[in-house]
């Protein structure tokens, strides 16, 4: 027994320490707008080696062929809700929100963050590398609360960066939490900032029963005042969208609008003034009044523009914790289909979210190029097509498994037989 | 951001067309004995076709919505209907589109939408008043949804501009018997009767599971559990079998003088002699068979069962019970019984011989089902079936036509079939492909080039170019 459990031990350490080579494939790697074709791309410890046209795989390197296949860094989700709720109809296994309580812009969700979620499983089993998730609207006042930055290599741990941003949540729908009115929301917001900024100085003329915010709120709004964190905007009205960024103007701090379905009408000032959008491709229906401008050529306008900018694909709620992966892709396929290009929907869904969050633009991040992480998608198809799906997930330089609890229930009741022809009718 | 959407469902039933068109009540007294029956007749079609020049569509790659595929084929459509699909068809005297590099399907239909009473904008009114269900009664079998739909929702538009050419709207789901739906086609229009599918039957809205038991449960009203829903059936049911046998003794001339009138049973009489396809909003495979034989206690067949997301584990009683599927390629887990929901539903569903079809329900999937139907065929591919793009296609186009009992009219490509098609600039199953043309008999109703502007979104500052 001795020699044989030494074996598996030795297989299990090699495994850590495997170069993998993937041969063949185009490599689409945010370094330019081309994919390197017939790209031999090698892994060793956890990073990328090397990207080489027609290179030959390194001795000993576990051979993964992938000729004519495409090859992209893992997926960064913008902005979802992945590990926060199990069952959206059960309130104790939603943990999105709050309703009410004092936390107001203290709100952490990181706190929240369940590593074991189906919904984590099934976004890395997807190709889904990296991810934020956002608190949603709360029902007692403008601030939702705090972001986090997830990074689905790890297992029990998930939760890469917490208060990475601090969302808000305009328009619209927010006009009864804020008091009646969406003009409330940016009296108030507005009050929050100042209040923040009296308290840096030591010498706040509020005295703290006057003040809005209590001192848990503060310390998030310092966070923002000092460009730390971005102030993250639920927004898609263009009037909202251009308040959002004259408070971008006035207190100097960093500004995203999510959602952003009239974005494309306020490019201007959202590209000289450096606010980032996250929207929504699927986004052309006037859901709401908020949204009458919305058009699917949102994001090709925007990248014209050149406003910096990635994606949701919301599902009417349904994508931002479910299915994020397929969701993501189909959102940049139809953004392709009307006008996008090809290389910029690919960096919208890889590398654009890790940008707008804070990932260091000096970095290797969402990159296939020597020295990045090996975090990378060989699909089956085009990556942009919802039909096609990963063939094989890298995450960290180790391969993911591709099981899920879906696929184990297919598995189960996969039919027996062949289909029969379809029935003449 | 959830919405009440999720939590919708539809039980609808097709049934053989209706013969008479009187108006409501017309049938009440010193009629003839026979037209003493206890019905209310739906209103006539009002529908006329646009203006429509007889088209040659030359060199297409055709999915016939039936399993059949060609290429390099012409499709001739003369007043409003398909006459002839062959090679290098005669081109005189009609208008020619060059459909070569294209592709040309029947028209979508879609089996389950809300259109016109999940009125689009949306707004903070409807979150506790909709016209989506009369949700005062577990039993409001008496409301026909077509008296709430208004034809200026712009989700009809969009539909239409993504390939689809019939669409039901059903009531919602929190009622047991959530009332009578309406077939329409998405052409413009003023009133639902000018959208009307002529002699399209009404069908039957019921709900299964969590939400009628959670909506009147909830309200402290019967029922608030899926045993309490079953006996409110049984005894909805024994009461029209009552019904109809009061009926059929004074028709008879047994009896004297009418039994009273209750548009209720009117409706569940309906159903019983197999007039109105039922459709069943269901999401559990356990669910879905005990209505299954609830139903069959009353000779009820369910034409086909929305939403479904466990039907992949009860494919075969399905397809031996010779009831549809109407599922979602990919929703899961944003409620409990929505929890076992995959990919390969529809994909297992096809594959045990049953009658598979992708739905819309919210607006925003109803643009979007050649690739929610994409999304299904894949994962069943991958899953080891084969699924190529003229089998897909049935789950949107042959099958909701027989869900609907129409598919002696539409959702097929051949002689004699209403001409409802769709010009695709490419294979219907890519993100990359749109919509060129649609026609519904015969007639150009969408035209990606030239698209008209829904009534609500005419003249909206927001849709004008950028400033």
């Amino acid at each position: 027994m001795k020699p044989l459990c030494l074996a598996l031990l030795s297989i299990t350490l090699g495994a850590h320490a495997e170069t993998v080579a993937i041969v063949g494939a185009d490599a689409w790697t945010n370094a330019a707008d081309a994919p390197v074709k017939n790209a031999t791309i090698v892994v060793a410890d956890g990073r990328i080696a090397s990207v080489g046209a027609g290179a030959p795989a390194p001795p000993g390197a576990r051979v993964v062929q992938a000729a004519g296949k495409i090859v992209t860094p893992g997926l960064d989700a913008a902005a979802t809700q992945i590990g926060l709720v199990e069952l959206a109809s059960a309130a104790d296994t939603d943990d999105r929100a709050i309703s009410s309580g004092i936390l107001g812009a203290a709100f952490d969700v990181s706190l929240g963050v369940d590593a074991n979620s189906l919904t984590i499983q099934q976004a890395r089993a997807a190709g889904v590398a990296r991810a934020l998730v956002f608190p949603g609207a709360a029902g007692n006042g403008i601030f939702a609360g705090q972001g986090a930055r997830l990074y689905l290599a790890g297992r029990s741990n998930i939760v890469s960066q917490a208060r990475v941003a601090l969302f808000v949540t305009a328009g619209g729908g927010a006009a009864h939490a804020a008091g009646g009115s969406r003009a409330a929301v940016w009296g108030l917001l507005r009050n929050a900032l100042e209040e923040a900024r009296q308290a840096r100085t030591g010498l706040s003329p509020f005295k703290p029963r006057d003040q809005v915010q209590n001192h848990l709120e503060l310390e998030a709004l310092k966070a923002v005042l000092e460009r730390h964190v971005p102030l993250a905007v639920f927004a898609n009205r263009e009037a909202d969208i251009r308040q959002a960024i004259a408070i971008a103007q006035d207190f100097n701090v960093s500004m995203v609008i999510v959602g952003g379905a009239e974005a494309w009408r306020a490019a201007d000032g959202l590209a000289a003034h450096h606010v980032a959008v996250i929207v929504d491709p699927l986004d052309e229906l006037p859901v709401n009044f908020d949204s009458i401008g919305a058009r699917r050529d949102n994001a090709a306008l925007l990248a014209r523009a050149g406003v910096t900018f990635s994606f949701l694909v919301s599902g009417q709620g349904i994508y931002l914790s479910y299915d994020v992966g397929p969701a993501l892709r189909e959102g940049a396929g139809i953004a392709v289909a009307n006008g996008l290009s090809y290389a910029d929907a690919l960096r919208a869904i890889t590398q654009s979210a890790g940008r707008i969050w804070g990932e260091p633009a000096s970095s290797k991040y969402a990159m296939l190029v020597p020295g990045a992480p090996a975090d990378l998608v060989l699909w089956d198809g085009d990556p942009l097509e919802p039909s096609s799906a990963p063939a094989l997930v890298m995450l960290g330089g180790k391969e993911i498994s591709l099981q899920t609890r879906q696929t184990l229930l297919r598995d189960r009741y996969r039919p027996a037989r062949a289909p029969p022809a379809p029935a003449a009718r | 951001m959830m919405i009440a959407a999720m939590a919708w469902s539809t039980v609808c039933t097709a049934g053989p067309p209706e013969a008479a068109h009187k108006h409501p009540g017309a049938s009440r007294s010193r009629e003839p004995m026979t037209d003493k029956r206890p019905t209310l007749e739906q209103p006539k079609s009002q529908y006329q076709p646009l203006p429509r020049v007889d088209t040659l569509l030359t060199g297409a790659t055709l999915l016939d919505g039936v399993g059949g595929r060609a290429d390099d084929v012409d499709v001739l459509m003369r007043n409003g209907v398909i006459v002839a699909v062959g090679r290098h068809l005669q081109r005189d005297g009609v208008s020619v589109i060059d459909a070569r590099g294209r592709w040309v399907t029947p028209g979508i239909i879609d089996i389950h939408t809300h259109y016109g009473t999940y009125l689009l904008p949306q707004t903070a009114a409807e979150s506790t008043v909709s016209d989506v269900l009369e949700n005062s009664d577990p039993n409001v079998a008496d409301t026909w949804i077509e008296n709430a739909v208004r034809p200026t929702d712009p989700a009809f538009s969009r539909a239409l501009a993504g390939g689809v050419t019939t669409l039901q709207i059903l009531p919602g789901s929190s009622a047991l018997f959530g009332g009578r739906s309406v077939i329409v086609k998405p052409v413009p229009a003023v009133t639902v009767d000018q959208m009307r599918f002529p002699d399209a039957p009404q069908g039957l809205k019921m709900a299964c599971g969590a939400n009628p038991a959670d909506s009147f449960g909830g309200r402290g009203r019967f029922p608030n559990s899926r045993q309490g829903e079953i006996a409110g059936v049984r005894a909805a049911f024994i009461e029209a079998q009552r019904y109809q046998d009061e009926w059929d003794e004074y028709l008879q001339g047994h009896e004297h003088k009418p039994p009273h009138r209750n548009l209720k049973m009117d409706t569940l009489v309906r159903v019983l002699k197999g007039e109105m396809p039922v459709h069943l909003h269901c999401y559990r495979a356990d669910d879905i068979s005990t209505w299954m034989a609830t139903l069959a206690e009353f000779g009820v067949h369910i034409a086909a069962v929305h939403h479904a997301t466990e039907g992949y584990k009860i494919a075969g009683r399905l397809a031996q019970g010779q009831v549809c599927a109407a599922v979602w390629p990919d929703w899961w887990g944003f409620k409990r019984e929505a929890e076992d929901g995959i990919p390969e539903n529809a994909a297992f569903i096809d594959a045990a011989g049953g009658c598979a079809i992708l739905h819309s329900d919210i607006p925003l999937l109803g643009s979007l089902l050649n690739i929610e139907a994409a999304k299904a065929a894949a994962a069943g591919r991958r899953a080891g079936l084969s699924i190529p793009p003229e089998r897909a296609i049935r789950w949107i186009t042959s099958n909701p036509a027989h869900a609907l009992s129409l598919d002696s009219k539409i959702g097929r490509i051949a002689e004699g079939m209403n001409a409802d098609i769709v010009l695709w600039s490419g294979d219907p199953f890519s993100v990359y492909s749109a919509a060129d043309l649609v026609f519904i008999d015969g007639a150009i109703a969408f035209d990606r080039h030239h698209a008209r502007t829904s009534d609500f979104e005419l003249g909206r500052p927001q849709k004008q170019a950028n400033p």
